[in-house]
């Protein structure tokens, strides 16, 4: 008798899903778009602030109808910041039935999902994984609205010689990002006559550097590069005024972000360089003033860095190259590549080379004024 | 070249204090309970954010003075975190007393998980900042050389609270019943030790001091966010086993022994390496003594 009754409540059950299924297939088409991004973990802030982003401009796109009548339906999952979370996450995204995906940050977490979404056929746009091999693998449907590391190593040792600088210190983290940078920065310097008198690590998560700022001192450095984020760079700047030791600092992206002045204190910070593609506040274009609009009203000031605002930049390209080529991941790829254009991103200018970089010089020198404001330099 | 060890010793106190004050939560809770509470980790990360509640958010400083101000906050944080902890034991660990040992560590690992996450729901994943100098940047001389004041306030405070705990451990009759409970939970009930009592006062010591900790750390480097506690947690767990896990003593000792071994680790080999050499050094100090420095079963007459 029970088999019979859960027999039948299994049938209504099917009969159930699959008639609900048929119903939302007639009234409105959907397309799902896909953001990986850490909104756990240590580079939370990050993920959390571009899932914002993409979310506000779902939310513009459905409002006028949608991707040609086709609405967009985002599935948001969360790498953790992590290769193993992001290779959960991705084979989530790919079960979910996502045509493209937006994300993620961290370089060595984008390589962990990079041949899941190739082997399932879909499109990956990454936002702040600036690891130069990611472009390298010959992916056909991977692209990149950041930059590459050769590209900000290549700026970084150029605005070192521009300043002057001739005896630099070079620190990194231990990261595959930090590391990569700190020896392309470094080859490159050797390439302009200029000779590091220290190379060494630190560990990110732990709070104390004395000890690498004292080892580093006995150096005597007229500069120190520093290539890793930024919790460890306003630790750094701290310590380094606790010293009474006025030695300028010049970073890299990574540090590009607000908190770090909060963290180090306007007057540790003050003086500190760093090279990144302009930071929210420095960009005019029109979608991004208007993005920043909604942003602000409902979150309460701007997004914390630019990657943020880079998130947004992969999705516009992804709803663009689906009005265009229509829902299939080779046409998207296809138009990424060729038909793209200059459009006009939030960012500035987009469009990508063969490997699926972007082109263009996209850095710039900063500088943190007395007041702790963020200063574009040139 | 003196001066600069010198330097690299005060460096390796500090570091060593506050993983010594952590390291002090899991050996007392593995000394009772034969459990390694690896939910200790962020305990320590809430000391550090009531600390940011009480300092930061409430600005007590400007009610009531620095003084008053810090007082309040420590006895906040140490309340807060204790509590925190007893409702732990309560949750996560008492139910599973009588199961497998294997049930409870994997309880520990996801209350762990839990906690951490929720920390970052409540307070945001941002890293916050204490308002710069709430220590002194002076340096005082000490022997010829000169020594920040701010790191020497982070080390007596680490060694005055571990004075505190070693003394109650040892010359108190409480502290009596927990060392019994630590050898033989059985044969100390028999002798009329109210376990039950024992685990829920180490359930408020550990955490108390692990969240003392986090201020410590809150206040001094300035910096705070909700995973800090599982890099801390980490090494201080290292410096318990280094010094003989279950053993008081040598969780302080552990705790300073592996501050100084990553900064001079760090000043005369590699920072790249650092974390490195601690591990080798862990590794030979528990093959040429299995059970840690201070190993936990000394025959001991109470």
């Amino acid at each position: 008798m029970l088999k019979i009754y859960s027999f039948l409540i299994l049938a209504a059950l099917i009969g159930l899903v699959s008639f609900s299924g048929l119903d939302q297939a007639k009234a409105v088409e959907t397309v799902k778009i896909g953001v990986m991004a850490p909104t756990t973990g240590p580079w939370a802030t990050e993920g959390q602030d571009m899932v914002k982003v993409v979310d506000i401009l779902v939310e513009q796109i459905n409002a006028k109808g949608g991707i040609n009548g086709v609405l967009i339906d985002l599935e948001v999952g969360d790498d953790g910041g992590t290769p193993k979370t992001a290779a959960l996450a991705a084979q989530r995204l790919v079960t979910a039935g996502v045509v493209a995906v937006v994300g993620t940050y961290g370089s060595a977490v984008t390589e962990a999902s990079q041949d899941i979404y190739d082997e399932a056929g879909v499109v990956q746009i990454a936002t702040g994984s600036t690891s130069i091999r990611l472009t390298e693998k010959g992916l056909e449907r991977f692209f990149r609205t950041c930059p590459r590391d050769d590209e900000q190593g290549l700026v970084l040792a150029n605005k070192v010689k521009a300043l002057g600088f001739v005896k630099p210190a070079i620190v990194h983290d231990n990261t595959s990002y930090a590391k990569g940078l700190a020896d392309e920065t470094r080859e490159i310097l050797k390439s302009l006559k200029i000779a590091d008198v220290y190379f060494d690590a630190i560990t990110p998560g732990e709070r104390d550097f004395a000890v690498a700022l004292s080892k580093i001192r006995a150096q005597n450095p007229d500069v120190i590069i520093f290539t890793g984020y930024y919790p460890e760079a306003a630790m750094l700047l701290r310590q380094k005024r606790d010293l009474n030791w006025n030695v300028p600092i010049i970073g890299g992206d990574a540090t590009n972000n607000r908190t770090l002045v909060e963290l180090a204190g306007v007057s540790a910070a003050a003086g500190y360089y760093f090279v990144s593609p302009p930071g929210p506040s420095d960009m005019k274009s029109q979608a991004a003033l208007d993005l920043f609009k909604v942003y602000q009203e409902r979150h309460q000031g701007l997004p914390n860095s630019v990657w943020a605002v880079l998130a947004g930049d992969a999705f516009n390209v992804i709803v663009k190259a689906i009005g265009t080529a229509g829902v299939n991941p080779e046409g998207i790829a296809m138009y990424l590549h060729s038909g793209l254009g200059k459009y006009e991103g939030l960012s500035g200018p987009i469009s990508f080379n063969e490997k699926g970089d972007r082109v263009g010089e996209l850095y710039r020198l900063y500088r943190v004024d007395p007041k702790g404001q963020f200063v574009l330099q040139d | 070249m003196l001066s600069h060890f010198f330097e690299q010793i005060i460096y390796g106190l500090t570091v060593g204090g506050v993983y010594a004050l952590i390291a002090l939560g899991y050996t007392m809770v593995y000394g009772v309970m034969k459990l390694i509470n690896f939910a200790h980790g962020e305990l320590f990360t809430l000391g550090a954010f009531v600390g940011f509640f009480f300092l930061v958010t409430l600005d007590l400083g400007s009610f009531w003075g620095p003084v008053l101000a810090i007082s309040l906050t420590v006895v906040g944080v140490s309340g807060i975190t204790a509590l925190a902890g007893r409702l732990l034991e309560r949750v996560a660990y008492r139910p599973l007393r009588d199961s497998d040992r294997l049930a409870a560590v994997v309880s520990a690992l996801g209350a762990s998980i839990f906690l951490q996450n929720l920390i970052m729901v409540v307070s945001g994943a941002k890293y916050r900042a204490f308002g710069v100098d709430l220590l002194p940047t002076t340096f005082i001389q000490f022997a010829g050389q000169s020594v920040p004041v701010a790191r020497l306030f982070v080390f007596l405070t680490a060694v005055v609270t571990m004075l505190l705990l070693y003394v109650f451990i040892n010359n108190t009759r409480f502290g009596l019943a927990i060392r019994a409970a630590a050898i033989d939970q059985g044969a100390a009930r028999l002798m009329g030790v109210d376990v039950n009592k024992v685990i829920a006062v180490v359930f408020v010591i550990g955490p108390a001091l692990g969240g003392l900790a986090g201020l410590l750390v809150g206040v001094y480097y300035g910096q705070i966010n909700f995973d800090m506690g599982q890099l801390y947690g980490l090494k201080a767990f290292t410096a318990a086993v280094i010094g003989g896990i279950g053993n008081i003593p040598g969780a302080m000792i552990g705790g300073l022994l592996l501050g100084l071994l990553e900064t001079l680790g760090a000043a005369y080999v590699s920072g790249a390496w650092k974390d490195a050499l601690s591990f080798v050094a862990l590794i030979l100090i528990l093959v040429i003594r299995p059970t840690g420095i201070l190993s936990e079963r000394v025959a001991e007459k109470l």
